[in-house]
């Protein structure tokens, strides 16, 4: 069961569009799992209505509207044709080498979206329980990965400069604050210090966005940042 | 007396004047009602847009904007579902969508070629999930109206995040107001539109037994 879940604040960033696209990629994997969540932006995108309603009417050019039919329907001539020479899009099925990873074949499908088509996903062994494969976004403020600490392995304790946004997308892991489950999302804020160990019976599978490098302050640290270096894509 | 089954606040509240004609404009691709929904909330949008003046979204794209979400309001009318959203809702999203899309073609860098559809982030459409809905979230108007019953500042700050898609922390650089005033202010507005909304609701519910 889901227990943490993004906070109303984030919600509402979500909904009023100001997030940045990294973290909305995080958000909306937790609201293709979440119905609560689902049904709280759900609430918030009627205020952004409500907002919309409520703003004062500004006349737009007398030639608007005559302009846009002029668009939409060069538009539709254009993709009529289109239709006819181009073969229809068959939807993207999932790689086999990812529909053959137990912990890739049901992902949220705005993840499965981030997954190199070729099937190539590139893993990095960070230390012996856990490996990162970093995720092309597009934007550059951020860097997102996949997290993959298997069963019963410890992460080297580390702290967090900037924002980081997790999500559980397979198994299950634990930190001194408590136990986070598939579908749970956790935020942690510059400063705080953690060190995650995944359960005993199975990997766990976690994407994270994370704003800037973190540092690494276990005995090992300065040889082994479990997170590399910070290179966002 | 048998009961019969109740549908919901929201399934009668979508028989409003705007979704009707945007399942027109859908199914029947019907140029009338698409005019009609244009003179509606075409100004609307432009209005809610000028309200966006100060920040790094350019004075004159107002025009630009109403443009480009009434032409998608026109390409996306096939999958609007009314059982789903009300017609202002959903032109919420996608005028949201659109903005995203033209604040990040504006700053673009280098690296954006690999980026993915914002309307893959900001998703909507939700086609393919199994989502049981036990209870239908609020109707349109007690959201309308617990929100011009907040507090001026509530207002102001949820006006502010939506109209010019703010971060919580860019509202906060700008006007001075520490981040945490910020969030509380957000968080407490949200609150009170919801003990608003479920006041409402209650005596809603009271009043349609005592009918039955």
């Amino acid at each position: 069961m889901i227990t943490h879940h993004p906070d109303d604040n984030l919600l509402t960033e979500y909904s009023s569009g100001s997030l940045a696209n990294a973290v909305g990629v995080i958000v909306c994997a937790h609201l293709q799992t979440c119905p609560h969540c689902r049904k709280r932006v759900e609430q918030l995108n009627k205020l952004g209505a409500a907002i919309l309603n409520q703003s004062v009417a500004e006349a737009v050019q007398p030639e608007s509207f005559a302009q846009l039919m002029t668009r939409i329907r060069s538009n539709s001539e254009a993709a009529a044709s289109d239709k006819a020479s181009t073969p229809q899009q068959k939807p993207q099925e999932l790689h086999p080498a990812y529909a053959n990873d137990p912990l890739l074949k049901h992902l949220p499908k705005i993840i499965a979206k981030l997954l190199p088509r070729d099937g190539k996903l590139k893993w990095e062994r960070v230390s012996g329980s856990l490996k990162t494969a970093r995720l092309k976004t597009g934007q550059s403020q951020y860097e997102v990965a996949f997290q993959r600490i298997s069963s019963g392995g410890k992460v080297v304790e580390h702290d967090h400069r900037g924002l980081e946004v997790t999500m559980v997308l397979c198994g299950s892991f634990s930190d001194e604050d408590g136990v986070y489950n598939q579908g749970d999302f956790l935020v942690r804020n510059p400063g705080e210090i953690h060190r995650p160990t995944a359960t005993q019976n199975q990997d766990c599978l976690c994407i994270s966005v994370v704003e800037a490098p973190v540092k690494v302050t276990g005995l090992f640290g300065k040889l082994v940042n479990p997170f590399l270096s910070f290179r966002p894509a | 007396m048998m009961s019969i089954p109740h549908i919901g606040p929201d399934k009668h509240q979508r028989d409003d004047t705007w979704s009707r004609l945007l399942e027109r404009v859908g199914h029947a691709r019907d140029e009338q009602a698409f005019a009609k929904l244009f003179a509606h909330f075409a100004p609307l949008i432009k209005g809610f847009c000028l309200g966006n003046l100060n920040s790094n979204f350019p004075a004159d794209a107002a025009e630009e904007v109403v443009q480009e979400v009434m032409f998608k309001v026109w390409q996306k009318a096939p999958s609007y579902d009314a059982t789903k959203a009300a017609a202002s809702t959903w032109i919420y999203t996608v005028m949201r969508n659109c903005r995203i899309d033209l604040m990040r073609r504006n700053k673009r860098t280098p690296t954006d070629k690999d980026g993915i559809d914002i309307d893959d982030i900001w998703d909507e459409a939700d086609d393919d999930q199994a989502f049981v809905y036990l209870q239908q979230s609020s109707n349109e108007a007690l959201i309308d109206r617990s929100f011009t019953q907040l507090p001026p500042e509530q207002r102001q700050v949820l006006t502010q995040v939506y109209m010019q898609g703010k971060t919580h922390q860019q509202i906060s650089d700008e006007t001075g107001l520490p981040l945490g005033t910020v969030k509380s202010r957000v968080r407490i507005g949200l609150k009170k539109m919801q003990t608003l909304i479920v006041g409402a609701e209650k005596l809603a519910e009271k009043n349609r037994e005592s009918w039955q």
